[in-house]
């Protein structure tokens, strides 16, 4: 991962050892924009799914318990694993910036 | 999502389980019911039954789901009580629903240890997850 965090920021990706063979910084860096935003996206679809359960558990529509606490903790899951994905990529910002030139 | 679908099939078991209860909460209500839809008829023992989750040849886990909720054809029981509004006026004998109290509570039990077993799988799924996620954790 941190080799495609390079192409997202952008010309930094020279500066990484290369342990296989990919594509271009470039289009690596595309690939990576738009895995990224594709899971932004789900987040925010999970999100919204336990917003909608917990809405209709407070309504009183028939809907099961557990279903409401799946809904959440996939939500909750999902949030962290973001989380943990940008940590990550601060994490190699600050590496980078870090670096004495 | 891998994670999610191993979820959604210990989801499918408790909603199955849900529903049992339900149908052995009808049960145990209904044990004493002498008359269905105003007709002097005792009423009958429902079951549920269950099949796993149509699922893809080949693929791992399926989850499982209420085939049907069958009614129990066993004979009613027959009691003498000729003051009963619902008794047979010429025998004097009353029908009361094929429901065994004591069954149905043995099948309570085993419908919430079954929810049970599945709330511990999912707590597991849960926790492998959030392992996987703190090894991003330095």
């Amino acid at each position: 991962m941190p080799m495609n965090v390079g192409g997202v920021l952008g010309g930094l990706s020279p500066l990484k050892p290369t342990a296989t063979p990919v594509k271009s910084g470039e289009a690596a860096g595309a690939d990576f924009g738009a895995a990224l935003k594709q899971a932004v996206g789900a987040l925010g679809q999970l999100g919204q799914q336990a917003d909608a359960s917990t809405m209709k558990l407070a309504a009183g529509q028939p809907i099961d318990i557990h279903e409401v606490m799946l809904n959440t903790e996939q939500a909750s899951l999902g949030f962290s694993m973001a989380l943990q994905v940008r940590n990550k990529l601060v994490d190699a910002y600050q590496e980078i910036m870090r670096m004495s030139v | 999502m891998g994670l999610f679908s191993s979820m959604r099939i210990s989801g499918s078991a408790l909603t199955a389980q849900r529903l049992r209860m339900d149908v052995i909460a009808g049960n145990i209500a209904n044990a004493d019911t002498t008359r269905v839809n105003g007709q002097r008829q005792p009423y009958q023992r429902q079951q549920v039954v269950f099949e796993p989750l149509a699922q893809v040849p080949g693929a791992a886990g399926g989850g499982l789901q209420v085939a049907a909720i069958v009614r129990d054809e066993a004979p009613a029981r027959e009691v003498y009580d000729p003051a009963h509004p619902d008794a047979d006026p010429t025998t004097g004998m009353v029908a009361y629903p094929n429901v065994d109290t004591t069954t149905e509570m043995t099948d309570m039990l085993s419908a919430s240890r079954a929810y049970e077993a599945n709330v511990t799988v999912l707590n597991s799924i849960k926790q492998m997850a959030q392992r996987s996620i703190d090894l991003g954790r330095a």
